[in-house]
């Protein structure tokens, strides 16, 4: 079940980034070759890609991909099994703040409108509150096993 | 009280290994919470960390580096290297040095350079008789060079974080002569290393393996000029032209390397996607890491302590290195970028340092963080790519760390490196 959920949040964010390369090679397009820019292009992108992003980051609890320090756990092996829960239930509780003030934050700025999109400026923040509720039950296998989830670690490349 | 409490509780969770992100976003929530501020805020500085324009870059920067990756760009530019400066005794540490300056300008990331490189490198030169050490050391610290070889994902960083939109263009031209020079250092420090350790000669490949090597490479550094031509011209923004280079990489990847297809297409989007949203969440945390930070006027009180310390520019950048250094050993690249920025671009700024050529002592500095224990990224992937302990690695990698060091001195005093280039050509 989580793992289906992550695979789509992934899926999601597969498309977000491939639809977000279209979106700005249409700009470029439109410039060059129509000779008309078109406005809603950077906006859109950009709302775009914070959905991604956050909806990627919260497949990345589930996953296992954030960089973190492992150093500790190397050392005293199965005994940092109690920091690793109390570890799951720091992300859980970020998760939780991300969900509640997130609500929150899209509630204050509903009136706000995107210029170009005519768009309220919660549409970019609804993926916070989302992607928290999300972060929340990722970290919970971690919790219960206290073990981390690593055989996807080594996809990722970071700086 | 609060700022123990908000460094207290980073330290914390970063050594319970909580992801770097959520050390970040925990640390600034409890100083919230000490300091009697709603917790929205925090969570608007989420939002507000990852809704800038430039930052789109990013993605299309790590998604065009990995789609030339999986065209096999990494061994053409090890042959390339190879017949170039293949013959001399140590040849293939200079090889691997110059193959890694070569792959920084297709690819920006440090640690994706030491597994590219490494993967092809550390076997060939195992196989060739070279220590394992020796093979890693070199193609950890070569890895650095790519942060300052345009185009570089992390400058975007910086020119986001300075709050005064230092120019991305300037940025990408000035980290060329210290890229090259580091890069210089690095193989002439491979080079007395491998002789002072007699390490084995290479052989000579012949010029036609050279040239069908280089017309292999060719369109795939082209990317590079794609990226630099477009910003420059003015005819693109960098987010326009790190998009133009997406579709360039598709397009030959599919048509001139055949080596992509829609499989391959998709595995790549999906692999950047997760880099990217790794990379960009951690600058949203960093963002709110960073405001608490502001809260507790800690910029300004750290520029006043250095202020009261000296206002000689010479000894002010030493300052400056040095407690980037420290950080670096136990902070990765993007979210120091961040948070640092803010608080030592106005400090250099104040004794006269121009904002372009302190990004590129940062982008060396930080990048030297990446290859220093206990919290050296870029070491610990060539450890596992090497598979060689990186205890192991520490001990033989200090020549190379003194020239990364030496370097480092070198574009921090001689402004110019970094100047010289984008006033001439620069807009």
């Amino acid at each position: 079940m989580a793992a289906t959920v992550s695979r789509w949040l992934i899926g999601f964010g597969t498309i977000g980034l491939l639809a977000m390369t279209a979106i700005i090679g249409w700009q470029v397009f439109g410039r060059f070759i129509l000779n008309a820019s078109p406005s809603w292009t950077e906006q859109a992108s950009l709302i775009l890609m914070i959905w991604y992003v956050m909806f990627a980051s919260a497949a990345g609890v589930y996953e296992g991909f954030h960089i973190r320090i492992a150093l500790l756990e190397e050392r005293v092996g199965d005994k940092a099994r109690i920091l690793t829960r109390i570890g799951g239930v720091v992300v859980a509780i970020v998760g939780l703040v991300l969900l509640v003030y997130g609500v929150q934050l899209c509630w204050a700025v509903r009136g706000n409108v995107v210029p170009a999109l005519g768009l309220s400026r919660a549409v970019a923040y609804v993926p916070l509150p989302i992607s928290g509720l999300l972060m929340a039950a990722f970290a919970l296998p971690q919790i219960l096993t206290g073990r981390h989830r690593t055989e996807t670690r080594d996809e990722v490349e970071t700086a | 009280m609060e700022l123990l409490v908000l460094f207290g509780v980073l330290f914390l969770m970063l050594v319970i290994g909580v992801p770097v992100a959520f050390s970040l976003l925990a640390a600034a929530l409890a100083c919230f919470l000490a300091m009697d501020i709603p917790l929205i805020v925090a969570v608007q500085r989420v939002a507000a960390g990852i809704s800038v324009f430039t930052l789109m870059a990013i993605p299309f920067f790590i998604f065009a580096g990995d789609l030339m990756y999986r065209a096999g760009i990494a061994e053409r530019l090890v042959r390339v290297a190879d017949a170039a400066v293949g013959r001399m005794r140590g040849g293939l540490g200079v090889v691997d040095v110059g193959a890694s300056m070569m792959f920084g300008a297709v690819s920006g990331s440090a640690i994706a350079s030491a597994s590219a490189i490494g993967s092809t490198m550390v076997p060939l030169m195992k196989d060739k008789g070279y220590p394992g050490d020796y093979a890693i050391n070199v193609t950890c610290t070569a890895a650095i060079v790519g942060l300052l070889i345009p185009p570089s994902h992390n400058m975007i960083i910086y020119s986001a974080a300075s709050g005064i939109g230092v120019s991305i263009g300037d940025l990408f031209l000035a980290g060329v002569v210290p890229g090259l020079l580091t890069g210089l250092l690095l193989m002439l420090a491979a080079w007395l290393v491998a002789r002072r350790r007699m390490l084995p000669f290479g052989h000579f490949p012949g010029w036609r393996v050279f040239i069908r090597a280089a017309a292999y490479a060719v369109p795939g550094l082209m990317t590079a000029v794609i990226i630099m031509g477009g910003i420059l011209s003015g005819f693109f923004t960098p987010t326009e032209s790190s998009a133009v280079a997406v579709i360039y990489t598709m397009l030959i990847g599919a048509f001139v390397y055949r080596s992509l297809g829609w499989s391959g297409l998709w595995e790549a989007a999906a692999k950047s996607v997760r880099t990217a949203a790794m990379v960009l969440f951690i600058i949203a945390a960093a963002t709110a890491f960073g405001f608490a930070l502001a809260l507790l006027e800690v910029p300004a009180a750290l520029g006043g302590l250095i202020g009261t310390m000296t206002d000689n520019p010479l000894l002010t950048l030493l300052i400056i290195n040095v407690m980037l250094l420290a950080l670096g050993t136990f902070m990765d690249m993007a979210p120091l970028i961040v948070i640092t920025t803010p608080i030592f671009l106005p400090v250099a700024m104040g004794v006269g340092v121009d904002p372009v050529h302190f990004g590129i002592i940062m982008m060396l500095n930080l990048g030297i963080g990446l290859v220093t224990p206990p919290v050296g990224s870029v070491l610990f992937v060539g450890s596992a790519v090497g598979k060689v302990p990186v205890t192991q690695l520490v001990r033989t990698i200090w020549p190379f760390y003194l020239t990364l060091i030496a370097a480092l001195g070198l574009i921090t005093y001689v402004p110019a490196l970094s100047l010289w280039l984008p006033s001439i050509l620069g807009g």
